[in-house]
């Protein structure tokens, strides 16, 4: 008798999971509609304008970007300035697009003296016009500070 | 292990990562289109003569950023190109949506002087793969150029590893296999994409097909829409 259930549950259940895969397959278009709404909310660093800071573990982290205005698929440099404590290990930035996994681009930070680490980066450039970013800055022993922003294509 | 096999397993992992996370939204599209027209019989060998020719193009890609050292200038170079593969396809996915749900025939949108031996007619008959499986080789070499996240990512990653690299050439063929290997982890998602479609249930109700059909043009104009923004 179960074996009789299972036969009949197949087959709406592999039509119910293909449409699922199929739908998967435009639903990118939904999730840029609906990440350009949750826009205001996420981005919170103005990067094209000025430095952004957080404080993680009682240390300020400041993070920035050169040149200026910040473009896609360009050299750019990252610049992060800690006040009040200092990594215990090679620290690096995670660059990736909030709900879009983009593959692991890591920019390496070196110790440029007095709190100071930078590393060279690029931003690449997605073809779906989404333009939100986030840069994970991983600091051993003090924490993650995330910065999300808006880059230009 | 070397540090250079490291990265292939990196790379390759990475591609079957991105492929489930990523490519079935992007490129699913692409692949439902391809494989809803084919004969079932068809579809398995299709779909690896397509993957063959992305993978082919990717490795080039991979070989000059790795012999470069420069991901921005090869980029840059091939921008305009990519553009007009993001547009084209989009225009592929778009004429097989209508010719799938048999709305109009691949003949029809070439209008009253359709002529079936024309080399567009032709050209169209063979992506479809009405008539040539092998069409689909020289297919994914050129929708390898589709602009891709992912793929940057990837060949940034392979500029990297080519700067350590003291030899021209050892670069270029590190940056070709490390390319190779993420292309490889790619398939099995898009595989999967494409066995669904395959599925006999599926090709024998003619409503979903109507629906995969309108699906497939609004992804086809979303495609063309995103590339002339591009």
């Amino acid at each position: 008798m179960p074996n009789a259930f299972l036969a009949r549950m197949a087959r709406p259940a592999s039509m119910v999971m293909a449409w699922m895969v199929l739908f998967a397959a435009t639903a990118e278009t939904v999730s840029i509609q609906a990440a350009e709404t949750d826009r205001p909310v996420m981005v919170n660093c103005d990067v094209q304008n000025t430095a952004c800071r957080q404080e993680i573990s009682g240390t300020e982290v400041t993070f920035d970007i050169s040149p200026k205005p910040v473009k896609a698929m360009t050299d750019l440099r990252f610049r992060i300035t800690l006040t009040g404590g200092q990594p215990k290990a090679l620290s690096y930035i995670d660059l990736g697009m909030p709900g879009m996994k983009m593959g692991p681009n890591q920019v390496s930070l070196q110790n440029m003296g007095a709190g100071v680490y930078e590393g060279v980066g690029i931003i690449v450039r997605c073809p779906s016009g989404k333009r939100l970013w986030k840069a994970a800055v991983v600091l051993p022993g003090i924490g993650i500070a995330e910065f999300i922003f808006d880059v230009i294509y | 292990m070397s540090s250079i096999e490291t990265l292939f397993l990196i790379f390759i992992s990475t591609g079957f990562a991105v492929g489930f996370g990523h490519c079935v939204g992007m490129c699913g599209p692409i692949v439902v289109s391809f494989s809803l027209h084919l004969e079932s019989k068809r579809v398995l060998i299709s779909n690896l003569l397509y993957h063959s020719g992305r993978i082919m193009t990717y490795a080039v890609l991979g070989g000059v950023v790795g012999i470069t050292g420069s991901f921005t200038r090869v980029t840059a170079g091939i921008a305009i190109l990519q553009k007009a593969v993001m547009i084209f396809t989009g225009l592929i996915i778009v004429v097989m949506g209508l010719s799938m749900g048999g709305w109009i025939s691949l003949g029809r949108i070439f209008g009253d002087h359709y002529n079936p031996g024309g080399i567009i007619t032709r050209g169209f008959g063979k992506m479809s793969g009405v008539r040539s499986t092998a069409a689909y080789l020289p297919l994914g070499l050129l929708l390898g150029l589709l602009p891709c996240g992912p793929v940057y990512t990837a060949l940034i990653a392979a500029a990297r590893a080519g700067m350590e690299i003291q030899t021209p050439f050892k670069a270029f063929l590190s940056g070709m296999g490390l390319m190779v290997s993420f292309g490889l982890g790619t398939i099995p998602s898009l595989l999967l994409v494409a066995g669904l479609t395959d599925m006999k249930w599926l090709r024998s109700r003619e409503v979903i097909y109507k629906i995969g059909s309108v699906l497939m043009i609004a992804v086809g104009i979303y495609f063309a829409i995103k590339g002339i923004q591009y």
